[in-house]
């Protein structure tokens, strides 16, 4: 749901839908030589896994800029990565049966919305980082009076970052991915004998769909047919939050999800994001030379592994179970129904492909309001608010009546708990201030007296090199790059380059001589660094460039989870000057406010209100379809950068929506909707006269400048990017006008492709199931529908691919040989096809499932039943009246 | 002659070996009761609903007219098409209904009187009910005196195949088609059968016979074994006695399924009203076992399969010529007669 707190707040909640993985190393031998993990033994988590799926994006983001350590240096390196994370993860799980890796391709229109808006900033904060550098470059060299070997070692060490705009579909980089995980997936194949009896469905960029979309219609598709086994125990791999919301949508109650430990004490020392070094991070960065580890600068010694969790979707649903009981129904009561109501509002509160309702956040346990409503409600309303994916309005109404009544509250509690917040920050400001101007008093006595140097962190110079002067601080990058300022200058609604720009500019014409300036900000990341977000703090402010969403999530989910948001750890700018919200949600007339100044509407238009509130119904409509049947329409988009208020939702029950399955944009369409023009070189060259020529078409939707809104939000990141909506008809037609200039392989990687299926000629029926019709003497059909009594109970169907033939060789893809060919190819390639999944998939629960023993106890229980009957009612105005709205 | 049951001490002991039952053929009564060759009228399971009145809809129950005997037509009709359409005749020894099998084996541990009609044709004995023996020895039962109709007891079993049946895979059934099986009308003129071919000790057999519902789907290679589903209702378990019944009901339901071949049996318990409360699914070849396990078995399957055998193989040593034989167990009797009714010709138990 890329509700960045989502997970947070979910395994705060429900505390034991978490649980560590276990997971058994290679071992290395004294003599180097290294036993890797033997699969084919049972899994050390006292229990076996079926089907693995990979949302494979998950796996190539860190890879291609991990956390700790620097970056791969070119494709290939980053390919060996893929290779032994994904080969971690799937010794971590040992699937029997099957393996699918599903790496995104080309996503419904309203997910491009949210992508053009995080690329165009991306591509925005890569620009001015690379200014910054050149900046930090120069003002170093100046400092350093032009030492020649520093100068270099500058140079070199301030790498240029991959640009992880690549990892989108139609990129020369999906190419080189899908081809290496083709290659790894059969020589795993070939070598390994825990995969002799899986299946592997590798589904790459070229076919349509975001990753773990295609993994839900696999599994919809799968449990359509009645050789489907219920009990099959399901793992997915990924880092979205909202992994688990699916994983409750598949009502397949065997199912996890497996992540990296985001709240894992992290002990290993943090490398610095710019030059890779330890012993500082990025704000603290001096751009000095690598100081060799020993005579070979040999790799350091291993570094611990980030321990993994299971996400157990069976527990969750036990947890839910109780907190979504309503008693004394008009109806029979129905889990599974419950359930996707549930999954339904946790829309409500944030989704990758509608801006959130002003009244629900996450921390504020929003969640919990819509529960709260809904079970008052339930009776009520006579049943659920949807069914199998389809939404009911005129009951959804009520939910956002229910939510209307208590709008007003929660926006003036809001602010008061902020104010409270900020008035408790100033309170201990100013004693550490205090506190902190006495200690650097006797610091710098003592410091001087001593002759020694700077505490761990500090970036101050050892005073014996600047004879008879006041000690001066060096440069370090964040003095460079101050984002406070940064997001503060946001707030007028600035463009960030040209405020970071008059700041190097005036902090050039000071120069560096001017000791308190420098002083003062060379304070700024000790004082942080004495926070526990300190960490936290310094990757946000890096974050949209490398690391996009998933990162930001990530790394949300660790900062500002409830407690830190409430308690002493604030996400509040040190800075006094707050950003100006003219909205003022909390004060009456919020509405017209908002309106007028998000909208620019007249304040008295009122219609104006309930059509944004019908778009946004109908936005809900989209994604709740979207999650439970697949993409009800690959055109729909919401057509606003803002949400609506609760209040705007009326007549929701006259409401009909109906979607248009609509056009699947070919890869460079896509490109060309969601890369700025700065990341042109991942498209091909034909249509970046259309990103950039002034006489250009479409050139107006490429702006350079655009404004992000705060929208009452701190962070650049959480604000919104004000950019033009793509008009597709306009965008078509400006590339058809340079489509016949296209290379032959830059046509076929803008063609559609299909899913793979692998599998070892050791398994014992498929394999033969397949050669016999495909590569037989009496060959058959070319296309085939499988026996799901040969194919352990895998259903769909196989074609068979021109020009392969099985037990050939298996060619390493990429140049530098880091794996090895292999001669004789035990593995086979057919395209695999799911099967027909025309039917409604039903959320119901198959015949024959076995349900895991309970995990919650008495007391869980009973804990969980005391807070339910409390939990979401502190804005008042539920419950509602029977007579209902 | 006469074959006898007592003392079925004999029949104790490792069992003859039985064949895996293979179905070859099958044939579907529609909706109205009209034959058809083929599976049209073949049910998925998919879990019912708890806590419905079974007696829900005996107003409309649209009941088949077992008065009228219907002699081996169905099964002989699908039978000669089976060997029009492979132009080879079935090799079986004895050709008859799963019932008639159920009775004879259920022998040796229940007191049940039963009359069939037998003869001899190309080598095989054609084994039919004797109808007018039915007829007669419902008329002679003692009048029911239980708190329900009889009628209505007997729709509860029907009511609940509909409550737990589909007529396509759940994948292909709409949600409305699901949730509104408790409404549906009871019709049991529909029926899907199933003709095997199966072995016990040296007698082939083809037994034809309903089965109520498949689990998952038919195998694409026709003689691979198939997920039926078996399903019966009973009463709710609450002491001594009605555990004593269920195992004696056991007995039954695991003979039937285990001549066909059903490796599943789904029971619906219902209560004393018939509110169905709960459902159990048992694996056919664990039930003599479960059964052993208990203090005193009250019955025993090796003893049902064994004693089947024998008398099996002494009927084909018995039944040697032509004419219709009678096959008589009066109730409560130590033995089974087999003596002949009609000198020559086959009866009505075989039309050509
Ligand atoms: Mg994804």
């Amino acid at each position: 749901m890329g509700i960045p707190a989502a997970f947070r707040w979910l395994s705060t909640k429900y505390p034991k839908i978490i649980s560590p993985v276990v997971e058994d190393q290679p071992i290395t031998m004294p003599d180097g030589t290294v036993i890797p993990v033997d699969c084919t033994k049972p899994n050390p988590n006292g229990e076996e896994f079926d089907n693995l799926y990979l949302d494979m994006n998950g796996i190539v983001h860190p890879c291609s800029h991990p956390e700790d350590r620097p970056a791969p240096k070119d494709e290939e390196e980053m390919m060996v990565e893929v290779f032994k994370y994904t080969d971690r993860v799937v010794s971590m799980v040992r699937p029997r049966k099957l393996l699918m890796i599903a790496v995104d391709g080309v996503a419904p229109r309203a997910k491009m919305n949210q992508q053009r808006s995080r690329r165009f900033r991306a591509a925005r904060e890569a620009m001015e980082k690379e200014e910054d550098k050149q900046k930090f470059i120069e003002l170093l060299k100046k400092q350093n009076g032009n030492k020649i070997q520093q100068e270099e070692s500058v140079e070199t060490v301030v790498k240029k970052a991959f640009d992880s705009n690549s990892i989108t579909p139609g990129t020369p980089f999906m190419d080189i991915l899908a081809a290496s995980l083709k290659y790894w997936c059969s020589y795993k194949l070939n070598t390994d004998p825990a995969w002799a009896n899986m299946k592997v469905i590798i589904s790459d960029a070229t076919v349509p769909g975001e990753g773990e979309h295609k993994i839900m219609e696999f599994v919809r598709s799968q449990r359509g047919s009645p050789n489907h086994d219920p009990n099959t125990r399901h793992v997915i791999y990924g880092l979205d939050a909202d992994l688990i919301m699916l994983g409750l949508a598949t009502h397949e109650p065997h199912f996890r999800v497996l992540r990296e430990d985001v709240f894992a004490q992290d002990s290993r020392p943090r490398l610095c994001k710019i030059c890779g070094q330890k012993g500082h991070d990025a704000m603290n960065c001096k751009g000095e030379a690598k100081e060799k580890n020993g005579e070979f600068d040999e790799k350091d010694a291993v570094v611990p592994l980030k321990p993994f969790i299971w996400l157990h979707v069976s527990i969750l649903r036990e947890y839910l179970a109780i907190e979504l009981d309503v008693p004394g129904l008009p109806f029979q009561f129905n889990l599974e129904r419950a359930i996707d109501d549930w999954v339904f509002m946790c829309f409500f509160v944030g989704n990758d492909f509608l801006p959130h309702l002003p009244a629900l956040e996450i921390r504020e346990n929003g969640i919990d309001t819509l529960t709260a409503i809904w079970k008052d409600n339930l009776p009520v309303m006579g049943g659920y608010l949807t069914k199998d994916g389809q939404a009911d309005l005129e009951r959804v109404q009520y939910i956002m009546a229910g939510l209307a009544k208590q709008e007003d509250a929660i926006f003036r509690r809001r602010k008061e708990a902020e104010d409270r917040r900020e008035a408790g920050f100033k309170r201990r400001k100013l004693a550490d201030e205090a506190r902190q101007r006495r200690a650097q008093g006797s610091r710098q006595i003592r410091q001087a007296a001593e002759n020694s140097g700077p505490p761990a962190g500090f970036s101050f110079h050892k005073i014996n090199e600047f004879p008879g002067k006041v000690p001066q601080p060096s440069i370090t990058h964040d003095m460079v790059v101050n984002r406070q300022a940064v997001d503060q200058a946001n707030v007028a609604n600035k463009s960030a380059a040209s405020v970071l720009k008059d700041q190097l500019k005036s902090m050039v014409a000071q120069g560096t001589s001017t000791p308190e300036t420098g002083a003062e900000s060379a304070e700024t990341p000790v004082e942080t660094a004495a926070a526990p977000e300190a960490a936290a703090t310094e990757e946000q402010a890096a974050l949209p460039t490398a690391l996009g969403k998933r990162k930001a999530e990530l790394i949300e989910d660790a900062a500002t989870g409830p407690e830190a948001s409430s308690s002493e750890v604030t996400e509040v700018s040190e800075n006094d000057a707050e950003p100006n919200d003219s909205v003022r949600l909390w004060e009456e007339g919020y509405a017209d406010r908002y309106y007028e100044q998000k909208f620019k509407v007249d304040r008295k238009d009122i219609d104006f209100r309930h059509k944004v509130g019908r778009a946004y119904a109908e936005g809900l409509a989209w994604v709740l379809e979207y999650y439970f049947q697949g993409c009800p329409s690959w055109e729909w988009y919401y057509p606003y950068h803002y949400a609506p208020f609760a209040a705007d939702f009326v007549d929701l029950g006259e409401m009909e929506i109906k979607f248009e399955k609509g056009r699947i944009s070919r890869p460079f369409e896509q490109l060309m909707s969601v890369l700025p023009a700065a990341s042109r070189h991942a498209i091909p060259e034909v249509f970046h006269p259309l990103m950039t020529e002034e006489n250009s078409e479409i050139i107006d939707f490429y702006p350079e400048e655009f404004e992000i809104d705060l929208n009452g939000k701190k962070m650049a990141w959480q604000g919104v990017a004000l950019l033009p909506f793509i008009d597709m008809p306009r965008l078509l037609s400006a590339m058809e006008t340079k489509t016949h200039l296209l290379s032959p392989e830059d046509q076929l990687r803008n063609t559609p492709g299909k899913d793979f299926l692998l599998l070892s000629d050791s398994h014992p029926t498929l394999y033969e199931h397949i050669t016999s019709q495909f590569y037989s003497k009496k060959q058959g059909a070319t296309k085939f529908e499988l026996d799901p009594t040969k194919s352990a109970g895998l259903s769909g169907s196989v074609e068979k691919i021109d020009g392969y033939v099985p037990h050939g060789s298996l060619v390493y893809p990429l140049s530098r040989a880091s794996m090895p060919d292999v001669d004789y190819d035990r593995s086979l390639m057919v395209y695999y096809f799911f099967p027909d999944c025309s039917h409604t998939h039903k959320s119901m629960l198959l015949r024959g499932v076995q349900m895991p023993t309970p995990a919650l106890t008495r007391s869980d229980i009973d804990i969980l039943k005391g807070k339910a009957s409390r939990s979401g009612r502190s804005y008042g105005g539920v419950p509602l009246s029977n007579k209902g709205y | 002659a006469t074959f006898p049951i007592q003392p079925v001490a004999r029949f104790a002991g490792k069992s003859e070996l039985v064949k895996r039952p293979k179905e070859f053929a099958c044939f579907s009564y529609d909706a109205d009761h009209k034959f058809h060759i083929g599976a049209r009228s073949l049910k998925w399971y998919y879990t019912p609903e708890l806590n419905v009145d079974l007696s829900k809809g005996f107003e409309s129950f649209i009941k088949h007219d077992d008065s009228v005997d219907e002699h081996l037509d169905s099964l002989l009709t699908t039978i000669a098409d089976h060997e029009q359409k492979t132009s080879k005749p079935i090799d079986a020894h004895i050709v008859t209904w799963r019932g008639m099998m159920t009775k004879i084996m259920a022998a040796p541990f229940d007191d049940d009187g039963f009359e069939m009609n037998a003869t001899l044709y190309r080598g095989c004995i054609f084994i039919e009910e004797h109808h007018a023996y039915k007829k007669e020895s419902r008329a002679n039962e003692r009048p029911w005196n239980g708190p329900i109709p009889q009628e209505v007891m007997q729709y509860w079993g029907y009511k609940f195949e509909t409550l737990s049946t589909l007529p396509r895979p759940w994948g292909e059934t709409s949600r409305d088609f699901i949730e509104s099986r408790p409404d549906h009308v009871v019709n049991n003129k529909e029926q899907y059968c199933s003709v095997v071919r199966t072995g016990i000790g040296k007698t082939i057999l083809c037994i034809g016979g309903e089965v109520d519902a498949i689990w998952d789907d038919k195998p694409r290679t026709q003689g691979d074994p198939i997920n039926w589903v078996e399903l019966k209702t009973s009463a709710v378990i609450q002491n001594d006695r009605q555990a004593n019944n269920f195992e004696r009901k056991l007995m039954k339901f695991w003979i039937q399924s285990f001549l066909l071949g059903v490796p599943k049996i789904i029971i619906g318990f219902r209560t004393q009203d018939g509110l169905l409360v709960e459902t159990k699914e048992f694996r056919t070849m664990e039930i003599p076992l479960m059964v052993k396990k208990n203090g005193r078995p009250k019955w025993d399957g090796d003893t049902c399969v064994n004693f089947v055998n024998g008398f099996l193989e002494w009927l084909r040593h018995t039944i040697t010529d032509e004419g219709v034989w009678r096959i008589k167990r009066r109730p409560r009797s130590a033995e089974i007669e087999v003596f002949k009714v009609e000198e020559v010709g086959h009866g009505d138990i075989i039309t050509d």
